[in-house]
């Protein structure tokens, strides 16, 4: 793995995140050598934002870079893995609130490892939910919200899901989430970060 | 030490609120407003400034805080009862009630408030972008507030009724014209920051007796206790509307 391409993504280089990419697949890396890279860096900013040492700022730029980097890596990506997708995912912020920078860097490591998800943007009412696990089959769903206002919505849309009689595991995330909340909303996981979500997912296809 | 002492810790932009109507001999103690942007940080200092009131024998601590992020959530008090809003945050302090809160959450989810308070911290979108520009250039801080922002369409400012709203107002107006954001003016209420100070603390509190751990669901269910610890209830101030 490259330690020179995770220093530049936690320092926020970008230019220098795009050509030491560039660098290292002309070099013969592959593509998941970058990606291993790409998981190391972000684990590094969400241990540093959970610390209080990198703020939404540097979520922002380094969700800017992980888009930046896949747009490179993608086609590459379709020639080398055409295997099918891990599973499907339906994922949200709930009514109520609108924040969705950390959605967006769930969706995509969760895209990135393999699974197919349909993102429903924010402010998601609990029925579009239902309508999208209906529409696409999806397995696992993801509920995301930042403000301990979400919290009540969560819950609201884990009864929908689960009066619909859908068979879903559920996560949830963002923001301070815990035990605590995941037993109030009736979800089955809570995620701290993306890679949580990642690793949840992964279990959850494997058990089904 | 004495009985009924009362001792109110709160956040800078809170206090800005309770001075106004807080009885002079009222002991309190101001937190430093940034501690929110990372809540296990609030915590543990609000859990040390608990811990030494509780040493310095007052037996009523007054927090003026909300749920923040979880943040009083797990905070444990040995031997006072210490009292806290039934609220999500301060800005339902600032418009009154958990209700009001709700209500403008559901009008626009995509609302940033601010209040006199907010802005004498300096935490307005201005300062964010300020302090990004000066870290990665005005470029970046362009993109960076831009996708922030992405799906705030409002900043409402709330007149709390202090002094000089008008310069705080016209502020708040500066900056959502900055950031392409709607500018209303709500007003607010000092309602539940009154009772906050002198009670009674019924349903809208959460109260955790001595040597309880506040939990996540006492936010959630109702108190079926009514406190007695009113201690300034026979000496209320006349209640004033600017902090003269």
């Amino acid at each position: 793995m490259s330690q020179e391409l995770i220093d530049a993504i936690t320092d926020m280089r970008e230019d220098d995140v795009l050509r030491i990419t560039n660098e290292l697949l002309d070099g013969g890396a592959s593509p998941l050598d970058i990606l291993n890279a790409c998981k190391a860096a972000m684990e590094v900013i969400g241990q540093r934002f959970e610390t209080g040492e990198a703020f939404i700022p540097e979520l922002i730029l380094a969700g800017e870079m992980m888009t930046a980097v896949s747009d490179i890596l993608k086609p590459r990506m379709a020639e080398a893995a055409a295997s099918d997708k891990l599973g499907k995912i339906v994922l949200g912020t709930v009514e109520g609130d609108i924040h969705d920078i950390a959605k967006d860097i769930v969706v995509f490591m969760l895209d990135l490892n393999g699974f197919e998800v349909t993102d429903l943007g924010v402010d998601v009412p609990a029925a579009k939910f239902v309508e999208a696990v209906q529409e696409t089959g999806a397995t696992i769903v993801g509920l995301s919200g930042f403000l301990t206002l979400a919290y009540d919505p969560m819950k609201e849309t884990v009864a929908a899901l689960r009066e619909n009689g859908l068979n879903v595991k559920i996560m949830i995330g963002g923001g301070q989430i815990d035990e605590q909340i995941r037993d109030y909303t009736g979800a089955d996981a809570y995620g701290r970060d993306a890679m949580a979500a990642v690793a949840l997912a992964k279990e959850w296809v494997k058990e089904s | 030490m004495g009985n009924g002492r009362t001792k109110v810790i709160a956040c800078a932009t809170v206090i800005e609120e309770m001075l106004p109507l807080m009885p002079p001999e009222l002991a309190y103690e101001v937190l430093d407003f940034g501690l929110h942007l990372v809540p296990g940080s609030l915590k543990t200092r609000l859990q040390e400034a608990i811990d030494a009131a509780c040493a310095d024998g007052y037996d009523t601590i007054i927090l003026g805080y909300g749920l923040c992020s979880m943040a009083v959530v797990g905070l444990q008090t040995r031997t006072a009862t210490v009292v806290i809003p039934r609220v999500d945050d301060c800005i339902a302090c600032f418009l009154g009630s958990r209700e009001a809160y709700t209500a403008q959450n559901k009008k626009e989810p995509g609302t940033y408030y601010l209040t006199k308070g907010w802005i004498e911290v300096s935490d307005t979108l201005l300062d964010e972008y300020n302090r990004t520009a000066a870290k990665y250039g005005e470029a970046r801080a362009e993109r960076i507030m831009k996708v922030m922002l992405a799906h705030y369409k409002r900043l409402v400012y709330i007149d709390t009724g202090t002094d000089n709203q008008d310069f705080y107002r016209d502020y708040a107006r500066k900056v959502a014209e900055r950031f392409d954001l709607r500018f209303e003016e709500v007003k607010g209420s000092d309602d539940l920051i009154y009772r906050t100070i002198f009670g009674p603390w019924h349903d809208d509190f959460v109260l955790a007796q001595p040597g309880q751990t506040i939990q996540y669901t006492d936010f959630k269910t109702s108190a079926t206790t009514t406190n007695n610890l009113n201690v300034f209830s026979q000496t209320l101030p006349q209640r004033k509307d600017s902090d003269a």
